[in-house]
């Protein structure tokens, strides 16, 4: 019964006109999230209106193509240039970058374009069998249930502290003092704002991201600007070598269940996913302190698991009507207009939809696939081109970047102020991504606490009676426990070598 | 190989700037922008995309939507009211306009624009669970009054308009519930599907998929006359209770703009409004048009504004 729909669904999809379709919506999708700047819930928002004149299939088959192409997408500037070119791909560039520094970035991209493939591809096939089930636990979530889920996710703080626990942590506290400014979630009030009305949301989140990551990186580059450097060789390859996919397996599969998960839970995605996705990978490797220096496995689990996200996200869209994240809020809005409306009626009445839209969330991964392939020789080529012409490139990139976000100078502004921060945190080994992972989970775990809290009545036992929230709570307090154990004895570890070997240099 | 990748950068520069969104003498000879200060893809921005699609035509020149967001609506309506005041830049004003002066977050009111008109108002709407032992308006005005602040009634967020209708269903009933602020209506329902809380107070359109579904059950909504979508839910004034309360959205432009552009440019909007495709668009999306000429907008927004404010210092949001 339900193959049979598939196969409909399937037969829907792969007309020529529809399959071209989700073919031109993956390419774009593929180069607006490389861009620095424009994210896959702006690109999905701009092309809307071009999906009104066209069929209902084909229209969203194309969404659902520039939705998981830019997710992917945003994994190539990370590796290359250090700037996740969407949220989701923040957690990419710690282990995707420093890849890249080894003269590995081919190896970094195969492996990303294959953990996203198998990832969104796992992705949609859950959501084709598993949506009323999944879509049944993600309502049990309210704000107790974010609140562990936002905890857990700051504790792998510790994992991505680089050399310094402390270090790690003054970033992490520095995220959330900067993720309280804006107006109050649950009163109103202006705080830290000094009465700019483009602080009220707090500081936008890519242009922070362009400005501690990218910038920062600018800033250092004009250092070394005329440097003759050796140019490394990149090694071209299409797939991750076989030693490479064995090593990252598990971590994929494992990766791709978070990121689906996580993504079926409304208000979380995948940005959240893929750091957690990291974390998990990171404490039960086997050589953890790997991690952070190019671990490829480190690149697995956060592509496998945001692109994985795409696919969960869609579950309580469309079978409860509540979009799982930013971008389905934005395709739920499309299939209304277009006369749908998702929500368990949607299952009654047009199920021959549903299934195309499943199939084409397929086709999607499948294209997005040949379309990464096919790319990344001309994604590696970047590397190549001198430094003194690259930094100027990618200068300008994260200008108009910050700035389209919003159309807004402010932003840009912004941006600056964090490149400087950032150069600085770099030249002091204070690690960035803390910060980011702070500035993603800070505001949730704030308002989820005080929306609980509001629905107790002030009653804080609502955290710890609650069975997936307690579970959540400590699993949290054990991930943090391990934790810092791990990074303690690695500490001592690089502490003894240091003295037996003092560095030259930095 | 290095020229097709300079093109292909060149390409992607290109592709950029275009989607920034380009800037705004006898009128109109250049294209108008349609300032829009919510993010694209909700759903002001999808109805500024279809009335500006529409409006096109008679205007006879191309309409631009420049979102500019940030600040809960402040940045946009600010940058709208610092425009030039030549009729090329037009400003799709939301409720927010009447929230945002009382906390003293902006320093204008709607008072500061000239209004061209109203397009649409959406009612908001008491919904519980479709198990709840709530049946009508009056089940539950009753036991908020034996159980005063137990309820929980999720909203879009703090000072937002469903948070404030729900304040005056308080005033008038006579009541006092425990507000729950969400960020955004979706997540307000979601918690409600899931049972975490026992109402809420967003607009027929946005439970309305839950409400068919079987999952949820409108109780009353706070407007004039029942939805035609929903013609069996009675309004709060059937049921006994004077509250009428709705969010807007409706056009205007910057102070002393010139009588004959704002002629024009009311003529092109209407006669956009009025079009087959904008209709048709606006069914589709569960719009409740409403649309009232520049006077009446006015006179509108006086008693909204005034009833906005009232609740306002009641749930101690404004300063």
């Amino acid at each position: 019964m339900e193959l049979d729909l598939l196969l409909k669904g399937f037969g829907v999809v792969f007309q020529p006109s529809c399959f071209g379709l989700i073919l031109l919506g993956t390419v774009s999708g593929v180069l607006i999230g490389a861009l620095p700047g424009l994210t896959a819930t702006m690109g999905v928002a701009l092309l809307i209106p071009f999906t009104f004149g066209l069929p209902v299939h084909q229209g969203v088959g194309m969404l659902l193509g520039i939705f998981c192409g830019a997710i992917y997408g945003g994994s190539i500037s990370a590796i290359l240039i250090r700037t996740p070119g969407t949220p989701a791909a923040a957690a990419t560039v710690l282990d995707g970058y420093p890849l890249n520094q080894k003269g590995e970035a081919g190896r970094a991209l195969s492996m990303s374009i294959f953990a996203s493939f198998v990832g969104g591809f796992s992705g949609a096939l859950i959501m084709t069998f598993a949506s009323p089930q999944i879509s049944r636990v993600a309502l049990q979530f309210s704000a107790p249930e974010y609140f562990g889920l936002a905890i857990f996710g700051l504790s792998i703080i510790i994992s991505i502290s680089g050399n310094s626990i402390v270090k790690g942590i003054i970033a992490g506290f520095f995220g959330m003092l900067i993720s309280t400014i804006g107006l109050d979630p649950m009163a109103g009030y202006p705080r830290f704002t000094f009465g700019f009305m483009d602080l009220f949301e707090g500081p936008a989140f890519i242009p922070t991201l362009i400005g501690l990551f990218a910038l920062s990186e600018v800033f250092k580059g004009v250092e070394v600007l005329y440097k003759q450097e050796a140019v490394k060789a990149v090694k071209q390859q299409l797939l991750p070598s076989w030693t490479d996919i064995r090593k990252a397996w598990l971590t994929i599969v494992k990766s791709t269940f978070i990121g689906t998960f996580i993504g079926a839970v409304p208000g979380a995605g995948s940005d959240i996913s893929a750091f957690v996705a990291y974390g998990e990978a990171k404490r039960s490797s086997k050589h953890p302190e790997t991690f952070g220096k190019g671990e490829i496995t480190g690149v697995a689990a956060a592509e496998a698991a945001n692109n994985a996200c795409t696919g969960g996200a869609m579950i309580p869209m469309l079978s409860l009507g509540v979009p799982g994240d930013a971008v389905t809020a934005v395709l739920l809005g499309a299939l209304v207009i277009q006369g749908l409306q998702p929500g368990p009626l949607l299952f009654k009445d047009h199920i021959d939809m549903v299934y195309s839209i499943f199939a084409g969330m397929m086709t999607a991964n499948l294209l997005m696939f040949l379309v990464g392939i096919f790319g990344i020789r001309f994604f590696v080529r970047i590397i190549s081109i001198e430094r003194s012409l690259l930094i100027p490139i990618i200068f300008l990139l994260s200008i108009v970047g910050a700035y389209s976000m919003r159309n807004s100078l402010f932003d840009v502004g912004l941006a600056v102020v964090f490149g400087i921060i950032g150069y600085f945190m770099q030249r002091y080994d204070f690690p960035a991504s803390p910060i980011l992972l702070s500035l993603i989970l800070g505001p949730l775990a704030e308002s989820s606490l005080r929306r609980a809290l509001i629905v107790s009545h002030g009653d804080f036992t609502i955290l710890f009676t609650r069975p997936i929230s307690l579970a959540l709570i400590l699993l949290a307090i054990a991930s943090l426990i391990t934790a810092t154990i791990m990074q303690l004895k690695l500490e001592k570890r690089m502490l003894a070598e240091n003295a037996q070997q003092p560095r030259s240099g930095s | 190989m290095k020229k097709t990748f300079a093109l292909l950068l060149i390409c992607l520069f290109v592709i950029v700037v275009a989607g920034c969104g380009g800037q705004a003498e006898k009128f109109p000879t250049k294209p108008v922008t349609l300032v829009v200060p919510w993010a694209a893809g909700g759903g002001t921005d999808a109805i500024a995309r279809g009335l500006g699609k529409a409006a096109e035509k008679p205007l006879g020149q191309t309409i631009t939507v420049n979102n500019v967001t940030g600040g809960g609506g402040a940045v946009g309506h600010g940058a709208g009211l610092n425009a030039k005041n030549d009729g090329y830049t037009v400003t799709m004003i939301t409720f927010e306009l009447l929230s945002l002066p009382p906390q003293k977050l902006i320093p204008f009111t709607y008072k500061d624009y000239d209004l061209l008109m109203r397009l649409n108002t959406d009612p908001a709407a008491l919904t519980v669970k479709a198990d709840s032992p709530f049946k009508t308006v009056k089940d539950f005005v009753e036991y908020a009054k034996t159980n005063p602040g137990k309820v929980n009634v999720g909203n879009s967020g703090p000072a937002s308009v469903w948070h404030l209708a729900a304040g005056l269903l308080e005033e008038k009933a006579g009541i006092k519930l425990n507000h729950v602020p969400f960020n955004g209506a979706a997540p307000a329902v979601t918690d409600l599907v899931g049972g975490h809380i026992q109402a809420v107070t967003v607009s027929p359109a946005e439970v309305q998929s839950q409400v068919k579904a079987g999952q949820l059950k409108m109780l009353a909504i706070m407007s004039d006359k029942r939805d035609p979508n929903f013609p069996d839910v009675p309004t709060f004034k059937e049921a006994g209770y004077d509250i009428t309360f709705a969010t807007w959205r409706g056009l205007a432009v910057p102070k002393n703009t010139p009588e004959n552009v704002k002629k024009v440019l009311a003529d092109a909007f209407k006669q956009g409004y009025d079009s087959p495709e904008f209709q048709e668009f606006a069914k589709k999306a569960s719009l409740g048009l409403a649309y009232a000429s520049a006077a009446d907008f006015k006179t509108f927004l006086d008693k909204t504004a005034a009833d906005t404010e009232a609740v306002m210092k009641k749930l101690n949001l404004a300063k």
